[in-house]
């Protein structure tokens, strides 16, 4: 059981806490486009798919792909339809919604079981126990404030070494 | 076992091919479905860049095999599963994309479509009146895809 990253983003379309839990692929020097003259069949070890990206970058990336699978889905299904999560070779990406359109996604390994109700639980559990009833912490979290608090990520923590032993 | 649908995806994100089996999903106009073809193709190129660790290269123990090029690419999205529906995506080398979708909790379908795709490969690649990247009308490609969901399901 691998787990790559978890993210919170608001309804105002923001990331508002992020967590990795293994490094970015580093791109080792190398160059990404295959230049002339040098074998890509030969190269055997794993080339970097990507050039270098700020955390930043995949949050947006990551919003942009839930928000549009999502509205293909609704458009698909129909109304009622809720897109639950998809898998690539390599990967896999839960995703829950709640009904204040706050969007929780995990990132894991593609041999992982639906994690929707985890999601759901670290929700209901950790962010509204620990963020949304903390009076010190803002109604709305621009820029993640009042998220990434001592109690919510100390719960995540035993929450996930909980449920998903690694 | 319930098809819902197959779409075909060319390689420049154009649906050339879309065939209803059973009804189940919302009716679209011709336009929608368009643009549903082209968005999925952006998102289908996403996927891959997010990949959050390199891909693992396949095991080198068929050496009959010419390497291929491919190895260390990311796949892009393979499953998407919805609260209504399952939605198998297979891309082939030559970045034709399948979609099969199909009731939840539908197993096998993998093969299923690389069973499509032979049919693909026979009845619409070897048409001599086919022209790449334009919309399939082929018939017996039709009637091959009839008689395989009808057989299944």
């Amino acid at each position: 059981m691998v787990l790559y990253s978890f993210y919170i983003f608001d309804r105002h379309t923001e990331c508002i806490y992020s967590k990795r839990w293994t490094r970015p692929v580093s791109s080792s020097g190398k160059p990404t486009r295959p230049q002339s003259g040098s074998s890509i069949t030969s190269d055997s070890s794993p080339a970097p798919t990507r050039g270098v990206m700020s955390h930043s970058d995949d949050e947006k990336l990551i919003f942009g792909l839930v928000f549009s699978l999502r509205n293909m889905v609704q458009k698909l299904g129909g109304e009622d339809d809720t897109f639950l999560s998809y898998r690539t070779g390599e990967y896999k990406l839960h995703y829950y919604e709640t009904p204040t359109r706050m969007k929780f996604v995990m990132l894991t390994d593609t041999k992982q079981n639906n994690l929707r109700p985890y999601l759901h639980q670290i929700w209901a559990n950790l962010y509204v126990e620990y963020v949304v009833k903390n009076p010190l912490a803002p109604v709305e979290h621009p820029g993640g404030i009042g998220v990434a608090n001592e109690l919510f990520e100390r719960g995540l923590e035993t929450f996930i070494k909980a449920v998903l032993p690694a | 076992m319930v098809v819902f649908a197959l779409f075909v995806i060319s390689k420049a994100g154009g649906l050339i091919y879309n065939r209803e089996f059973h009804t189940g999903m919302s009716k679209l106009s011709s336009n929608d479905y368009l643009m549903l073809a082209g968005s999925f193709h952006g998102m289908h190129a996403i996927t891959k860049q997010l990949c959050p660790a390199p891909p693992v290269a396949a095991d080198k123990a068929n050496s009959t095999l010419a390497p291929s090029p491919f190895i260390n690419r990311a796949s892009g999205l393979e499953v998407l599963e919805t609260s209504h529906f399952r939605m198998q995506c297979f891309q082939t080398q030559t970045g034709v994309k399948f979609l099969l979708f199909t009731e939840p909790q539908q197993p096998n379908m993998d093969a299923m479509v690389k069973k499509i795709y032979e049919l693909y490969a026979d009845y619409v690649m070897k048409n001599p009146f086919y022209t790449v990247e334009m919309p399939i009308r082929c018939e017996k490609f039709d009637r091959g895809l009839d008689g395989f969901v009808k057989v299944r399901s």
